[in-house]
Order: C-alpha cells, then structure tokens, then sequence
C-alpha cells in the first residue's frame, strides 16, 4: 500500500514546518504524520521529512494459506454510508476498499487513491485515482465511479446516512453541490470545498466510506458484493456468523501484498464475553473483535496475547442542557469538579488509557492544547449546588448495562455522592437504553476516535448537529470551530483550539474521565492483525505464520 | 375422540390468537416501534427520520389493522413509488414492484409468516432452521433425561425411607433446584476451563490432549455434534428436568407398592424384581408420562438460558434475539411455535394416557 509514486517535490509547505517542529520536538512523530499526510503527503515522503526511513510495514510475511477465525458481532447489512457500527464494515472490508485509509501510526494512506494535494488554504483538493484498479466485475475504476460515491455521501435525503455531515463543505440543501466535484480525466478529480475543511480526506477514512460500484443499489452490499478487494462473502447469517473466501476469479491491484489467507470465518458468540473466553478455550476462535476489561488478561493467560492501540476514544459522560437543572452552568461545573478523573479510569476502566480533561480533545489529536483540566475540588462542588438551592436534588445518571460503560458510571456517581451530593444510578439494558438515549438528562455515549480534534467537535457538540446529545448550544462556540475549521496549520489551529477548549471547560459541557486503551487478543500465530484505533478489521493483510 | 381433537385443535387456535395479540400489542407501543425504527435506519437518526421510516414501513395504521395484515383478514398496505412502482406489505414479502401484482391479503392465513427485521430473512426459514436446531437439543435432552430420571425414580421409588431412597432423592432435589442459569455456568468452570476445574489436573496427568476436557461453547455443534462440544449444554438442560421426573416417578412408584395387588404378589412368592418390573412399573409411569410431556414445553424456558449461554443458535436463542431487537413478525411467530409445542404435548399426553390407563376413556 506505499508503492505509489512519490510526490515530495510538491510537498505542502506547512507540511515541512511540522517536520521542523517534530526534529524540535514541539511535535511527536505521530501527530506529524496524522498532520503531513492529512495535507496528502505520502507517508514515505513525510518520513522522509524527518530524515527516515519510512519502517517496514512487515517484520514478518506471512505464508499464503490458511483459516481465521475471529469472533465479531455479525448485524444485519445495509447500505454502507448508512453504517453505524464498525463491525458492519469489517465484514466487507475484503472487497469494498476505501479512497484513502487510517494507520495505526496516525498517518493516511492511499488505497484506491495513488495521491491527493490540498491547496494553500485547504479549498480545494485534487484527488489521483490509482491507476489499474478493477472491480471484480472486470470494470476499471474511474474518476467517475469515485465521484458517483462521493455523490452518494452527500445525499442526506437517506436515513441515516451519516457520510453527509462529514462531506457537508461540499454538499447543498442535503445533496452534493453543483461544481462541487470537477472530473478532470478519467483518473483525476477536483474538489472545490464551499469553505476550507482540512478533515475532508481524512474522513474519507471513515467506515461508512466504503467504495462501491455505481451499479450498487439497495441495502445489501453481501448480497451484491462488487468491490475491488481480493475477497468475496461465502455466507452472512446475522447474529451467527459469516465467511468470507479468497476471491479466485479476480485480480487484485494489490497483488502480492496481501490477501495472504483462504478463508476468514466471523463467529458471532453474542455480547457476553464470557462465551468468547468459552470459545477461546475450546479452541474455536483465533482472535477477538475488540476486548474490554479484564478478559483482555484471561485471554493472555490462555495463549491470545493482546494488542494495544492508543487511541482518542472515550466514554462522554454528558449533560443534556435541554434539560433542568443541567441548564445551570454552576450545576455542570460543580458536578464536573465532583469528579477526579483518575479515579474513574482506574475504577472504570482498570487504568488502561490515560486521563482526559472534559473537553474531548485528546493529545494525541495534532491541535491539542494544554491548556489543563478542571480542578477537583469536591467540597467546593458540595458548596455550589448547594448555592444553587439544589442541596436535596436528587441527580440521576444513566446508563447502558455494558461492563464497562456501566463501571465508569458508577464511579462517577461514587464520587459525586461522595462529595455529599444526592445521585441516583440507573442501569438500563441495551434494548431500552438507545430508545430515548439522545434525550436522557444526565448519561454516557461512548465515542471512538477521530484522527483530528475538530473532527469530535464538529460532530458532538455544534449548535443542532444530530450527535449533539449534549445539547450544547454556544454561538461563540460555533464561531471559533469555523474558525479552526479552516486552519490547515494545526500550530495556528492550536491557538484557536485552545480557547475552544477553555470554553467547553467554562460551560462544563460534559465529564470525560479518561481516553481509553483498546485491545484485542489474537493467537500468536496471527500476524498483521494488531488492534487498530479505529476497530478495522482488515483481514485482507492478516496471516498466518 | 374426533369431537375430542377437534375441541383441542380449537383452543389451541384460541390460545394462539390470544397469545399472538398480546405480544402483537407488546411489541407495538410506540416506544418500541420507535427502537425498532432505530435499530433497522441507524441509532442516531432524528424524530423526524424516526417518523418518515415508520410511516414508509407501514407501521403507522391503528394497531389493530396491522394486526389484521398480519393474520390476513385484511389488505396490506401499499403505496405508489415515486419510480412508478408499487410497493408495500404484499409486494415487499413477494419481492415485487409491478402495480397489482401482488395479493390483496397476505398473512398467516395466506401463508405468509411475514419478514424478520432482525435478521433480514423469511420468518418461516429463520424458525425452521432454529427449530431444527433445538430439536436436535431437545432429542438428546430427553434420551440422557428420561431414561435416567425413570431409573432414578423407580429405584428410589421401589423401597421407600431406604438408603437407596434417601441419596437419590436428595441427588434428585438437589439437581431440580439448581437452575440452568447456575449449572450451566458450574459446568462450564469445571470442566471446560484451562485455568480452573479438573481440565488442567487431566492435561497435566496426560488423560487429555487439548487444553480443556468439554468444550463451553456450542457453536461448533451446528457444523457437527461430537460428544465434546454437546455435553455440556444438555446435561445442563437434561438435569434440570431430571430431578423433577424423577420425583415424580419416585411418589408414583412408593404409591404402587402399597398396592394390594403388589402384597398379595408378594405373598405368592413372586420375587421383588419381578413385582417391580412386572407389575409395579407400569402402574408408576402413567404420572411421569404426564409430566415428561408438561416438561417438553417448559424445557423450551431452559433453552433459552442454555442456548444463549453456550451460544447455540436454537429456537430459544432465537426468542432471545427477537426480544432483544423488538423483532414484530418473529416474536409472532415464536409465539404460534410455542402455543403449538404446549398443546401438542398436552394433546399427546392426554392419548397416551388412555392407552396406558384403560379405565379413562376419551369421548
């Protein structure tokens, strides 16, 4: 996935100001390559910045061959910009590819791309699509099959089709723009951005990104599965099981590179880990989707060492300011400084992430800035409410029965009250918990990372966007986000980020204790198939040694 | 007799209907509809998004219409497609388009068990495959319970207050009082775990070569049932309803031998296995057969645990599926499943009794 052609003598000039920065030490290495190839950098370029060689993607081939068996939730198919969990689209990951792909070391790298070049103030992109590419119906892959995808992103006349919020600089009144997409030849189009939106390529990234040929319609991308990817889907029962095969009637454009095993078989064991754990022993699966808490040691000690990705997901443990008495700024701040954060990651999460500081900007996103976190200060938060004459409320936290999710709840709750305000604990099954889960007054929504920090913000908590279940409003909020938004400089952005993120602490918009740590146990026969931030399951590169 | 099943079959169509309409009113609240909604279009779609797709899907007609779809006593709904098309409950269950192709009706009466929205298929080949599934359980559930439980029972049974009695009565209460939620979960630590149990003192003894003696998760047995990976899920099951046969046998049979008849064998020197196999028995298992064919349905309660503990994906997993998922037209039709099942049995236990017992007559 790096032979493409190198482009370092067009190298973006902000990108060799963070190559300065990151030789300075002002930048980890993973934020520049997050930063470098968001600006279509190609990786080896962008090492080559730094004075490296990029590193080899593989210590260790594996043998062609093989079966794989991991256990993942298998749901019901449907169409794929409609997708709202990553498991629906590791199962197709074998033949519907991406433009452009999420690394484990925070860069983005082509796949049905060869290269993309952003402009000065990331207006407008130019995309190369990889030459050779065929779908495994024997067409080619053209510019304009890319562009009829990205058409179908921007349609928000779907239900569900989230694609459309993340390609909103190019979409109007719900659809795609005129002139928003120019075809320059077969291999190359342009995109003109309505305002500058650096997160445009990286969220082509994103799961429900998946490229799929123009004559796909209706829900079912199993049932119907052209794609350009080496594989192709044997069966799909939802809540069983699916298997997927090498597809020997079409050639891949990333020969050689991968596609290593026969067969991948998806188990679906149900939501109770303790039947993986069962399964495991017995011998049935080679490794696990995601695990959580302490299965990721028992699954150690019988033989599945775990993976470890660092990511910027995290539980937001939120207040809905729709509702009373979480209208009350003092309230979320006194509740926010109830809480000390450490000690919900260690109770919560059996300390396998790092802190975070109730803004939802993680440091691993290239803008963060330190800007420190809420003090906890629990006798002052006891004072506050009581200032408030809310000294006999009862609060009340909601949340999902999952184990951990449940955990984090509950320490936050342990630490409220034990600052001597009054909060009731609510644990809902799953069946009930997402049926009014927007408008609950007080509860947690997990989030998983965004390569970027503007990225969770815009999603999360813009005035009126539909993930905003904090019901976060700010005007100067809004402002200061298009603001950033069109700052491909991330030290300039950092500027901006920082009085964004004063202001989330000002507000008390939520309580987000920790940035988790997440991991998967695999056999140790199993290579390539490290846990990846994003949940990607990218079979097409996992083998077996 | 005819006058007899036609007076059951009956009920049981009244007992289906009942039944079917409780769950249909269940499973319709709006607040369910609205999970479903969310389920099927994304978890983060709006009111507005909630509303379109419940109105496109036709669930917004007054629930007893819809109910009357689904029976088939009345026209399912359709509605012009922008393309020219027609589209609705007929035509989506025909997989059709063209206006006036599908059937007015298309419901149970029809036929048509409708669709799962949980797993995008045919409700009647989703309960077919699963029920096959757990028939496969059930049969081996009761070639390990009933044998076992009726020589329990009649061992226990033979010599009342004896020691024999005594441990196998305490064997048996203890087995019936232990749920499947708990044994199930004790099997599985005791015998298909590496790290506790008797599985590792066999592996370090060399008994076994694998790392665990039975495996604790039945998913394999769907491919191929092996002694290994099904053991643990029915004796699970069978013990459960073992212990409460056998009670059962044990009262009938210490009633038997108080009989006259059996002293009066006794006193013509007939020899004591004699007098239990030939004349004692079958006297004792006209209230076990009972309750063996009571137990049939109420096993179906068991499978629900077991199968989703060991994840098997049987009729009882599948329930639990569809209530998780508010999954309208499968919850249904497990419903119909059930009410059949319950008065099948009771329908095959009421027969057999006759034949066992001459002096009831059926009429």
């Amino acid at each position: 996935m790096t032979d493409q052609k190198s482009n370092a003598p067009k190298v973006h000039h902000a990108a060799k100001r963070y190559a300065q920065e990151c030789r300075k030490g002002q930048l980890s290495r993973r934020e520049f390559m997050t930063r470098a190839t968001a600006l279509g950098v190609a990786a080896p370029a962008a090492y080559g910045l730094l004075g490296l060689a990029a590193p080899e993607a593989k210590a260790q081939t594996p043998q062609m061959g093989g079966t794989l068996r991991i256990q993942m939730d298998i749901k019901a198919q449907r169409d794929p910009r409609t997708w709202d969990w990553s498991e629906l689209a590791n199962v197709c990951r074998g033949w519907l590819e991406y433009l452009v792909s999420y690394e484990r070391d925070g860069s983005v790298q082509p796949v049905l791309l060869e290269s993309w070049e952003a402009n000065d103030d990331a207006t407008e992109f130019t995309l190369n699509v990889r030459p050779g590419v065929k779908w495994n119906n024997g067409d080619d892959l053209t510019a304009e099959h890319v562009a009829h995808n990205i058409e179908r992103w921007c349609d928000a006349s779907v239900e569900g089709n989230s694609m459309a919020g993340r390609m909103s600089s190019i979409s109007e009144d719900g659809k795609l723009r005129d002139g928003a997409i120019e075809i320059v030849d077969d291999l190359t189009l342009r995109l003109h951005l309505s305002s500058p939106d650096i997160a445009i390529i990286v969220n082509m990234t994103d799961y429900p990104a998946a490229v799929v040929h123009p004559s796909f319609t209706g829900d079912d991308p199993v049932a119907n599965p052209i794609g350009t990817g080496p594989y192709r889907p044997v069966s799909h029962d939802t809540g069983i099981g699916a298997v997927i095969e090498r597809n020997p009637d079409h050639t891949w454009w990333n020969e050689g590179n991968g596609a290593y095993l026969d067969r991948i078989e998806f188990v679906d064991l149900g939501t109770d880990p303790a039947a993986w754990m069962a399964a495991a022993e017995g011998g049935e699966i080679d490794m696990t989707y995601q695990t959580t808490g302490d299965f990721v040691d028992l699954l150690e000690m019988i033989g599945m060492p775990a993976t470890e990705a660092i990511t910027a997901a995290t539980l937001a443990v939120r207040f809905n300011q729709d509702n009373a008495p979480y209208d009350n700024v003092n309230v979320r701040r006194a509740l926010q400084m109830a809480v000390d954060n450490q000690i919900v990651l260690e109770l919560g999460y059996n300390d396998r992430g790092t802190v975070a500081e109730n803004h939802h900007v993680c440091p691993i996103h290239p803008e963060y800035a330190d800007i420190g976190a809420t003090p906890f200060d629990p006798g002052e938060a006891r004072a506050m409410i009581e200032a408030e004459g809310l000294g006999d409320h009862e609060f009340e936290l909601i949340s999902i029965d999952d184990d951990w999710q449940a955990a984090t709840c509950d320490s936050v709750a342990a630490q409220i009250r034990a600052a001597g305000i009054n909060i009731k604990r609510t644990i809902l099954p799953g069946a009930t918990f997402w049926n009014d889960w927007l408008n609950y007054p007080f509860s947690s929504t997990e989030w998983n990372m965004r390569p970027l920090g503007v990225q969770v913000l815009n999603l999360a908590y813009r005035s009126g966007v539909a993930w905003n279940e904090a019901g976060f409003a700010n005007a100067e909020f809004d402002a200061l986000l298009d603001q950033a938004n069109g700052i491909p400089d991330a030290d300039e952005r950092r500027e901006v980020m920082a009085q964004i993120q004063q202001l989330m602490l000002d507000e008390g918009v939520l309580i987000q204790p920790y940035w988790r740590s997440l991991y998967r146990n695999a056999r140790p026969n199993v290579l390539n198939a490290e846990m990846h931030p994003t949940f990607e399951v990218r079979y097409q590169s996992y083998g077996l040694s | 007799m005819l006058l007899f099943l036609a007076r059951r079959i009956g009920v049981m169509l009244f007992t289906a209907l009942c039944l079917t309409f409780v769950v249909f009113y269940l499973t319709n609240l709006p607040a369910k509809l609205e999970t479903l909604a969310k389920t099927q279009a994304g978890s983060r779609i709006s009111d507005a998004e909630v509303a379109s797709w419940l109105d496109r899907n036709g669930y917004n007609q007054p629930m007893l219409t819809r109910y009357g779809e689904w029976l088939g006593v009345v026209p399912g709904w359709t509605r012009e497609e922008a393309d020219g098309g027609m589209t609705g409950r007929c035509y989506r269950l025909a997989d059709i388009s063209e206006p006036g192709a599908a059937p007015d009706r298309c419901g149970l009466l029809q036929g048509y068990w409708g669709n799962s929205t949980r797993f995008r298929a045919d409700v009647a080949d989703v309960i077919t495959a699963r029920l096959g599934a757990t028939g496969i359980l059930m049969l081996w559930v009761l070639i390990v319970m009933v044998p076992m439980a009726l020589l329990v029972g009649v061992l226990a049974g033979m010599r009342e207050g004896s020691r024999t009695d005594r441990s196998l009565s305490t064997f048996a209460i203890a087995s019936t009082a232990t749920p499947e939620y708990v044994s199930g979960v004790v099997f599985i630590a005791l015998l298909a775990s590496s790290a506790v149990g008797i599985s590792p003192l066999l592996v370090s003894w060399g008994v076994i070569e694998g790392p665990v003696l039975f495996q604790g998760n039945a998913r394999s047995a769907l491919e191929k049932i092996t002694f290994w990976n099904f053991f643990l899920p029915v004796m699970t099951i069978a013990l459960y309803g073992m212990g409460y046969v056998a009670r059962i046998t044990r009262a009938s049979m210490t009633e038997v031998m108080t009989q006259q008849y059996i002293r009066t064998a006794r006193l013509k020197g007939v020899s004591f296995p004699n007098i239990v196999l030939r004349h004692a028995l079958r006297n004792a298992l006209i209230a076990p057969f009972t309750v063996i064919m009571l137990q049939i349905p109420w096993l179906l309660n068991g499978v629900v645990i077991v199968e989703v503990l060991f994840s098997y994906p049987g009729f009882g997993w599948v329930l639990f599926e569809a209530a998780a998922n508010n999954d309208i037209e499968l919850l249904l039709a497990a419903s119909v499943v059930a009410v059949v099942v319950v008065l099948l049995t009771q329908l095959i236990s009421d027969i057999g009794y006759v034949y066992l017992n001459p002096r009831i007559r059926i009429s």
